[in-house]
């Protein structure tokens, strides 16, 4: 096979197999990105917030919502009265 | 795999590349020798490179670390495969080995790599970054981190989709899915060994909740949070996003603990947590931190100093062992300890635990000399036949031993140990010419 510089994922593609556990985490990472990005349009949210609208254990709201800060999709608002919890909004 | 086994030759094999096996590699290149550095990971610098400060003295490790690996990296009489596994070592002669090594495809071209993140940026991918200890997410398409070096990309096949999306960003095409693990056979004079150490798994001890209570951290996670390119913007609890303001350290986590089978001190827990705790005072200036010892070892220069300069900031030390651990409704942590100097038992709320882990041999080496054997000292280290003459010399001629690899022990104890493994190596290299 002929592999074009740029385009070499073809070959593999050919070759080997994407795992099911693969494309089930990209499927479920994209879904929590867009429900997160959505509420958070509406309003700067808490962890607990979002978490209550999420439907989803607080650790893994805390992993996908600092991934998301991480790459820049998020970023970290004001902290409450308690100095406990921050807020998060979209990054414009 | 491909078909071809490339062959080299060099004075010197340095099985890993962290702080202890980049030492001893400079060394001897500085002096003329030909080295080789087989580093498994995707980047040398080994624990050091991530942490973020080092003991007594509060410098910054990555200030300390990367001169010394950039130095290493550009070095000409130094080659450095990453990603790289020794898979065999057979002595052929009285002075020489021939080594097998296996290396893994990165999947990108190293040399046109310009480190710009734009793979990283575009792969849609999210999974749990291993250089963060699992507390963010790193792409598929990703450079380790901020300093590794090479600063490379690298592609995480198992969980790559495949979709081209890095392929299609990348200015310089240095993406390559066609790449295939290569077969390398090399003929070696000398050999170092400097694997290091691993952290002890605290799900090993279930009456601690690690894992099951997600506020249960170790210690290289809160070690990851007060370095300057922290998974978060401040100390957070990964359990539920809250600023942590009564902070428990646990000593001896898989130390000194024969029921685990590690009997011996890990000689870095107590130091390194009571840097920690001095590091989050100042990150958290109205947390208040306590640790939990069954005897504080502050043994080296300076360390007595730093103990007591922690207890003037006001880190609380309580002598008890933790009998168990438990999570409250709200995320916090019930600790029910035996109060050592009031023979009571007694219970402590805490928003977050940190767990401070042991260090635990690392055995892989032993099994790569299927000619030879590699002794082991009784805890699983390499066994040092003379220590205090010859402190590298192992049981098979040529071949030595630096850094953690022979044992617990420090950051300025393993510089020693490798300057001592590169002398030695230096002398029998030049006994055997």
């Amino acid at each position: 096979m002929e592999v074009e510089k740029g385009k070499t994922f073809k070959y593999l593609r050919e070759k080997r197999e994407v795992s099911q556990e693969a494309k089930d985490n990209l499927k479920r990472f994209n879904q929590i990105k867009k429900t997160i990005l959505d509420l958070l349009k509406e309003s700067d949210l808490t962890i607990e917030q979002l978490t209550q609208k999420l439907n989803m254990p607080k650790n893994e709201v805390v992993f996908y919502l600092m991934s998301l800060v991480k790459f820049g999709y998020v970023q970290t608002g004001a902290i409450d009265e308690m100095d406990e919890y921050f807020s998060y909004k979209l990054k414009k | 795999m491909q078909g071809q086994i490339e062959e080299a030759s060099y004075d010197v094999l340095v099985i890993g590349g962290g702080i202890a096996g980049g030492e001893a590699a400079l060394n001897l290149a500085n002096n003329g020798f030909k080295v080789l550095i087989i580093e498994k990971d995707l980047s040398i610098g080994g624990k050091m490179i991530l942490l973020s400060k080092v003991f007594p003295t509060l410098d910054c490790s990555a200030c300390i670390t990367t001169p010394k690996v950039s130095e290493i990296s550009r070095h000409p009489a130094i080659t450095i495969f990453t990603g790289s596994e020794v898979q065999k070592i057979i002595k052929k002669d009285y002075n020489s080995f021939e080594v097998e090594v296996l290396k893994n495809p990165r999947y990108v071209i190293e040399e046109e790599c310009t480190g710009c993140q734009l793979c990283e940026q575009a792969c849609p991918v999210i999974v749990k970054d291993e250089y963060q200890f699992n507390l963010v997410g790193r792409k598929a398409a990703f450079i380790p981190f901020t300093i590794a070096s090479p600063k490379v990309a690298a592609i995480d096949i198992e969980n790559c989709t495949l979709c081209g999306a890095c392929e299609k960003a990348c200015p310089p095409k240095c993406i390559d899915f066609t790449q295939e693990k290569e077969e390398y056979r090399i003929k070696i004079k000398s050999i170092i060994i400097a694997t290091g150490f691993k952290l002890f798994d605290p799900l090993m001890m279930p009456r601690y909740g690690f894992g099951l209570y997600k506020n249960i951290i170790t210690s290289m996670q809160m070690e990851r949070q007060l370095a300057p390119t922290r998974p978060f913007n401040t100390i957070l609890r990964p359990g539920d996003g809250k600023v942590p303001c009564k902070v428990a350290y646990v000593l001896c986590t898989g130390s000194r603990d024969a029921t685990i089978g590690n009997p011996i001190c890990s000689q870095i827990c107590c130091m390194y947590s009571i840097k920690q705790a001095q590091l989050l005072m100042g990150a958290l200036p109205m947390a208040d931190v306590t640790i939990y010892y069954l005897n504080i070892r502050s043994f080296g220069k300076g360390f007595e100093e730093f103990y007591e300069q922690a207890k003037g900031m006001g880190v609380n030390f309580v002598k008890g062992k933790i009998g168990k651990i438990s999570e409250l409704e709200n995320g916090n942590l019930m600790l029910r300890y035996e109060d050592i100097n009031e023979n009571k038992v007694k219970e402590a709320e805490h928003d977050i635990v940190v767990l401070s882990v042991g260090v635990i041999a690392n055995q892989d080496t032993a099994a790569l000399f299927p000619d030879e054997q590699l002794k082991l000292d009784s805890f699983n280290f390499i066994n040092q036949p003379d220590p205090l003459a010859t402190p590298a010399r192992t049981s098979i001629d040529g071949v030595f031993v630096a850094g953690t690899a022979s044992g617990p022990m420090d950051i300025p104890d393993s510089i020693l140990s490798a300057g001592s493994a590169s002398s030695e190596a230096m002398s029998y290299l030049i006994q055997k010419k």
